[in-house]
């Protein structure tokens, strides 16, 4: 029988979980609601080994179907052959046709806890966060095992370890992916006691016994994002460096052309900055990353800006100035200007209005009748 | 849909932005333990963006831009920017006047800085002890209790403000009453010292309710 070739999958993107009033910051993850902490098992064992089956076959079908080598049709492959023979116009991309491995569409989900006579596996079951206590009482005897190491090495009368961790290039796991770790649900505070319990363990000396442990709950921040390529100066006809830049915030769109050897003109869509900001804040976004590197006098500025209002539109030309900048200072300046929040676009946008309310966040008024 | 309500549009990896050129450009020995990790995290997280209130240059200064945007109506910040500058102008001018009329031996004690007069008026305003409302069987105390520097600073520029705009002649613009009242501030005078001053008298005088505090 030829195997199912598309799956048709969908997601509920409804909701991130409740204790809400604590996140700070939304991200998309926290729309992934962790479907593999929720319910009791749905898919067995042998379900899941035939959808396996059923997609490697289906896999080779397509492969032919397309005139392709089955046996290098990767998962891009597929993509595109499944694109291009079902094309879809739907507008939310996890509603349009799909072909994955089984393990990616049925999340990870945990089998049955006990036996067959009724008797559980695990003997933190009824504390009801079987994976959570077990994990705390783990890493609690490894803390006391560095604490026994050390005392060994006091007794011996051996200097401790003191190389200290860079902490500075990674960051603990965070709740979402604990919870994915452990297969069920982690609360706030839960989360929060086993993150101080893993600090506690870090501080000590002699934690570099247990470096395996703790790369396990530890992942790599990407040392600094991308290195930004910096496009050197070029030259026009007159024979002055200059160099260009864009800027955005909200909606305005800058760019700017920052010449050398200037005296500190800056013109903006043809009209001088005195006549196109009246106001003086505005003025002195322009010139801040000017004053910053010490050039006020130095260069001229001819930029081009539209959209947004009067602040958004001096944001995204201080953006595209200090961008464009960037190609006349050294390496250890572009850091200092980065540090400063000049070479970062400012996400912030207009928040919309909810239905229900009569704006972002004001309700409408209430009347008792 | 529910949506959380404290959060920013920054990933909460983000740090604050730091734009005086010189805690930049420290040579490594002088900084401490804490500043040198604070320097390493800097340098391998992301930072925001600087807002727009905040530059580089020697005019900005941080207590202002808080005093002005407090003072801020419907978010038109263009008249209240202008208030504080006049205002400004006003204390100097005041200053400057009170400067040339005094005689010699005394024209070392004037200060004719405005922004010096500002941070000295506002510090003289700073309750050191603040009273909050705690409710124990029913009736509700007000117990003494110990504030901290931004709440001190908040208060004292709360009450300045609401004193210029509720006691004082309907004509008079805001730059005159305000500058007057810093001055009067300066010189530990006036009436935004006096309400500080009540203020500690009743947090003395419910000193008895003082363990009421849990914190």
């Amino acid at each position: 029988a030829v195997g199912r070739v598309l799956r048709l999958c969908r997601r509920w993107g409804a909701g991130p979980c409740a204790q809400t009033l604590r996140l700070i910051c939304t991200t998309t993850a926290v729309q992934k609601r962790n479907v593999g902490a929720s319910g009791p098992e749905k898919y067995t064992e042998a379900f899941i080994k035939k959808q396996i089956e059923e997609f490697n076959l289906g896999k080779r079908h397509l492969a032919n179907m397309m005139g392709e080598d089955p046996e290098t049709f990767t998962q891009e492959d597929i993509d595109r052959a499944i694109a291009y023979l079902f094309p879809s116009g739907l507008f939310d991309k996890q509603a349009r046709p799909l072909m994955k491995h089984p393990t990616e569409v049925f999340p990870e989900q945990r089998k049955i806890q006990w036996g067959e006579d009724g008797r559980p596996f695990h003997f933190l079951f009824y504390t009801g966060k079987q994976s959570y206590y077990s994990l705390m009482h783990e890493t609690y005897e490894k803390f006391l095992n560095v604490q026994k190491h050390q005392d060994q090495l006091t007794a011996q009368d051996l200097p401790l370890q003191k190389e200290k961790r860079n902490l500075a290039g990674s960051r603990w796991l965070t709740k979402i992916e604990l919870e994915e770790m452990l297969l069920e649900k982690v609360s706030d505070d839960d989360y929060s006691r086993f993150i101080q319990l893993l600090q506690k363990l870090v501080a000590l000396p002699c934690a570099d016994i247990e470096e395996k442990y703790i790369q396990k709950f530890s992942k790599e921040v990407p040392v600094q994002l991308q290195k930004v390529v910096i496009e050197p100066l070029q030259h026009d006809e007159r024979g002055v460096a200059f160099s260009t830049g864009e800027g955005k915030r909200k909606t305005a769109r800058a760019t700017a052309i920052v010449y050398d050897n200037g005296t500190g003109k800056i013109t903006v869509n043809g009209i001088d900055i005195l006549h196109y900001f009246p106001v003086l804040q505005d003025r002195e976004q322009l010139l801040f990353p000017f004053q910053f590197l010490g050039r006020i006098g130095k260069h001229d500025m001819v930029c081009t800006v539209s959209g947004g209002g009067r602040s958004a539109q001096a944001g995204a030309i201080r953006l595209a100035s200090a961008k464009a900048l960037r190609s006349f200072v050294t390496e250890k300046e572009v850091e200092f200007m980065r540090q400063a929040g000049l070479l970062t676009v400012d996400p912030r946008v207009k928040e919309r209005k909810k239905p229900g309310q009569e704006g972002p966040r004001r309700k409408f008024t209430w009347k008792k009748r | 849909r529910i949506m959380p309500v404290r959060w920013s549009r920054y990933n909460p990896s983000y740090l604050e932005p730091e734009v005086k050129k010189e805690s930049l450009q420290k040579p490594l020995e002088e900084l401490t333990e804490e500043e040198r990790e604070q320097m390493e995290l800097k340098a391998v997280r992301p930072i925001k963006a600087a807002p727009p209130s905040l530059s580089s240059s020697v005019f900005s200064d941080p207590m202002i831009s808080k005093f002005t945007n407090m003072m801020m109506k419907s978010g038109n910040k263009v008249l209240a920017r202008s208030l504080m500058s006049q205002t400004l102008e006003a204390i100097k001018r005041k200053q400057l006047e009170k400067y040339h009329k005094a005689p010699e031996s005394e024209k070392e004690t004037i200060e004719c800085n405005p922004y010096v007069i500002f941070h000295q008026a506002l510090k003289n305003c700073q309750p050191i002890i603040g009273l909050s409302n705690i409710t124990r069987g029913g009736k509700t105390y007000q117990v003494p209790v110990p504030l901290t520097d931004n709440r001190k600073r908040f208060l004292a520029m709360k009450w300045l403000i609401t004193e210029c705009r509720e006691n004082k002649h309907r004509r008079t613009l805001m730059p005159e009453k305000l500058s007057q009242e810093l001055l009067l501030a300066f010189n530990n005078e006036g009436p935004v010292i006096k309400r500080k001053h009540i203020l500690h008298k009743m947090a003395e005088a419910n000193r008895a309710y003082a363990h009421f505090r849990w914190w």
